[in-house]
């Protein structure tokens, strides 16, 4: 057998070369002041942002705390971000900024929590917001930037329990971590008050390195949820919930008798397909959180620790005028009563 | 008589289907909701594996390893997608997926078979040059016109049970279980069939009878990409109507092990890829309706433990085709 090496090597060379465009950096100035400013300068003011697997445009965590950072965008500001491809890479992306002399590195996910603490400890001087990324010890120059999501969850449960008529609704979640196991309990919880005779369906991703981007996956449980007799589905995992609700929304029904709802942002925004069900969002107010911070790095006014972002239901949409404005009201109360402590999840 | 003797050959086979289908009748009688509703999203998770696990019996069977087949899906998933964004017709955005995965289909072909790079390091390129493409070139937002309709096959629909799980869904889903059967007939029927297994037992043997080996496992593996790029537009098309990063998740790795597990053969990769898709949906339903207090992550090791189970039992009763993996040298 005569061997052919060049044939072996030309398209590992091609799928190398390729492999490395998938690691795709991207810089936000989109041209207009192409040249990298100094980092290490005190005029300048550079943010890095580091996603978690998935990229900076995933309708979910990633874009709201990117739009964030780019909120922040003006004289003197310098923002990227650096997309991760697999979770063996956080450390060397966030080496990139810290190299760099970065001021400020935002970095998203729960599952970076370790990284983002590794690479403060490594460098004192930079300050690290870690979104949705608990803190159990305090680095100094760490916050991390934490929603209840068991509040923004209640709220979602509490408007299910008002509209279901069949007393089944499910949820679709991506990997079971505390996040997600949140959203859960307070959309129970949320149901539950109000409609006792509610029975709540709930189905994690099996966990494994897709659990939030397996839209195929969401698809059929949520497809399995409503032949079973639930009429509201949250869909709370990425692309994996947001199979979930594409899923309701192409189903007959949908914006009748079958409604469904959806996580992290306003995600009629974000998932055009599944206007036909979508009622709102539980929302973490993800953007104005980063930014908040953001501003207190710039002003040097930030805490190491945790610090508590905002949650809510985001807009009604094209619902606003078909449910019931009693519906309307007593959710309102409801979300009213979570902010002000009166309503306490958990 | 002919029949009675393919029975009596049969017979474990035929006994377990008859087996299983009791069962299923038995479970829709007690409770038809759940038991539709269960095996619908078994076939809901088992065609892509059903697909894909076809590419493998034709490749595999011309002798040549496919490991690329996740690689032909994602890249089906986004070329038809993005075809049918770009274009607002879900028509040329399922054309556009099966040819993409014929091109696939064909790298491997022309790389492995005329130029004899080693089979497993191309389909491995497939892969990494699918996830490559697929993320660099991905734009969020896009939105296809609808996905693929589910339709009612007339009568066929109406059976109790096996009509709502399978003729009440769209199109692809429909196809790949056609093609199981079309794929049985054309490989033990046919003077393809008969072909296709002898360049993938023993080439030189196949040779020396006439047959072009090279021309034949050309036009198989470029052939069977179509099956994989439709597979592909299932996920992206049919079962959601969305794109997302990495959305083949496996499932092109899942339909190897359904082919082994199926031995080879189209019939029993698609009782294979149910019986997986089956057990998801079984892992599924108890951690919904929680009626049983086991952490979600033991039950869902249970689709993976069980085909564990039933392949060590299988083990050694299967047989991969002699030839596959060698490529064939003319006069070697």
């Amino acid at each position: 057998m005569k061997a052919k090496p060049f044939l072996i090597a030309a398209p590992a060379a091609l799928a190398l070369a390729l492999a490395g465009c998938g690691g795709s950096t991207g810089n936000s100035t989109d041209g207009s002041s192409t040249a990298p400013k100094d980092c290490s300068s005190a005029d300048v003011f550079c943010i890095g942002l580091v996603t978690d697997t998935g990229s900076v445009d995933d309708k979910s965590f990633n874009q709201a705390a990117w739009e964030g950072v780019k909120a922040m965008e003006g004289d003197g500001v310098q923002t990227k971000y650096i997309e991760t491809k697999d979770a063996k890479d956080y450390a060397a992306n966030l080496k990139q900024f810290t190299d760099q002399k970065y001021d400020a590195i935002v970095t998203v996910g729960f599952l970076m929590t370790e990284a983002t603490q590794t690479a403060a400890k490594a460098n004192p001087t930079t300050k690290f917001i870690g979104v949705d990324q608990f803190q159990e010890a305090t680095v100094e120059n760490v916050t991390g930037l934490v929603f209840p999501e068991a509040n923004a969850g209640y709220a979602a449960g509490y408007l299910a329990g008002l509209l279901t008529k069949t007393n089944k609704i499910g949820v679709v979640l991506g990997q079971e971590i505390p996040p997600t196991q949140n959203y859960a309990k307070g959309y129970e919880l949320g149901s539950k008050a109000a409609n006792p005779k509610i029975s709540v369906a709930k189905v994690y991703h099996p966990a494994g390195d897709n659990a939030f981007s397996d839209s195929p996956w969401g698809a059929g449980e949520a497809k399995k949820m409503l032949a079973q007799g639930a009429d509201i589905i949250f869909g709370a995992g990425g692309g994996t919930g947001n199979g979930a609700l594409g899923e309701v929304a192409k189903t007959s029904g949908a914006g009748t008798s079958l409604y469904c709802i959806g996580v992290d942002l306003d995600q009629w925004d974000t998932v055009p397909e599944a206007h036909p069900c979508l009622v709102t969002s539980a929302e973490k107010k993800l953007t104005d959180g980063t930014t908040d911070l953001l501003k207190q790095v710039k002003d040097g006014s930030i805490k190491g620790g945790n610090f508590n972002g905002k949650t809510g239901l985001a807009a009604f949409h094209d619902f606003d005028s078909k449910l019931p404005a009693e519906v309307k009201t007593k959710v309102a109360d409801v979300v009213k009563g979570i902010e002000d402590g009166t309503i306490k999840v958990g | 008589m002919p029949d009675m003797e393919w029975l009596s050959r049969n017979k474990i086979w035929v006994g377990t289907a008859a087996l299983v289908l009791i069962g299923a009748y038995a479970f829709y009688a007690v409770n038809s909701n759940i038991a539709v509703s269960m095996f619908s999203y078994a076939w809901f998770l088992a065609v892509p594996l059903v697909l894909g696990a076809m590419v493998g019996v034709i490749g595999e069977r011309s002798g040549v390893v496919n490991i690329g087949i996740e690689g032909q899906m994602l890249v089906g998933a986004f070329a038809g997608f993005f075809a049918a964004a770009a274009t607002q017709s879900i028509v040329v955005g399922v054309i556009v997926g099966a040819l993409s995965g014929i091109a696939m289909g064909a790298f491997l072909a022309f790389s492995t078979v005329v130029g004899q790079l080693d089979q497993i390091i191309a389909g491995v390129v497939i892969n990494i040059v699918a996830t490559g493409i697929t993320s660099f070139y991905f734009e969020s937002g896009k939105t296809i016109p609808r996905g693929l309709p589910n339709f009612d096959v007339p009568l066929l629909s109406k059976i109790p049970l096996i009509g709502p799980v399978f003729f009440s869904d769209g199109p692809i889903a429909l196809f790949a279980l056609i093609i199981v059967f079309v794929l049985h007939f054309l490989l033990f029927k046919t003077r393809w069939g008969l072909r296709t297994r002898a360049v993938g037992e023993y080439p030189s043997a196949a040779d020396t009878a006439g047959i072009n080996v090279i021309a034949l496992r050309l036009f198989n593996v470029t052939a069977a990409g179509i099956l994989a790029g439709l597979a592909g537009t299932y996920l992206s098309m049919e079962a959601t109507s969305t794109f997302e990063r990495g959305m083949s998740s496996g499932r092109g790795f899942l339909a190897l092990a359904i082919l082994i597990f199926g031995a080879w053969r189209p019939m029993r990769a698609l009782a294979a890829a149910l019986f997986f898709g089956f057990m998801q949906s079984l892992a599924s339903q108890l951690q919904a309706s929680d009626v049983v207090n086991i952490p979600q992550q033991f039950i869902n090791l249970l689709p993976y433990v069980l085909t564990l189970v039933v392949l060590a039992a299988a083990a050694g009763r299967v047989r991969a085709p002699g030839a596959v993996g060698q490529p064939f040298v003319k006069g070697d």
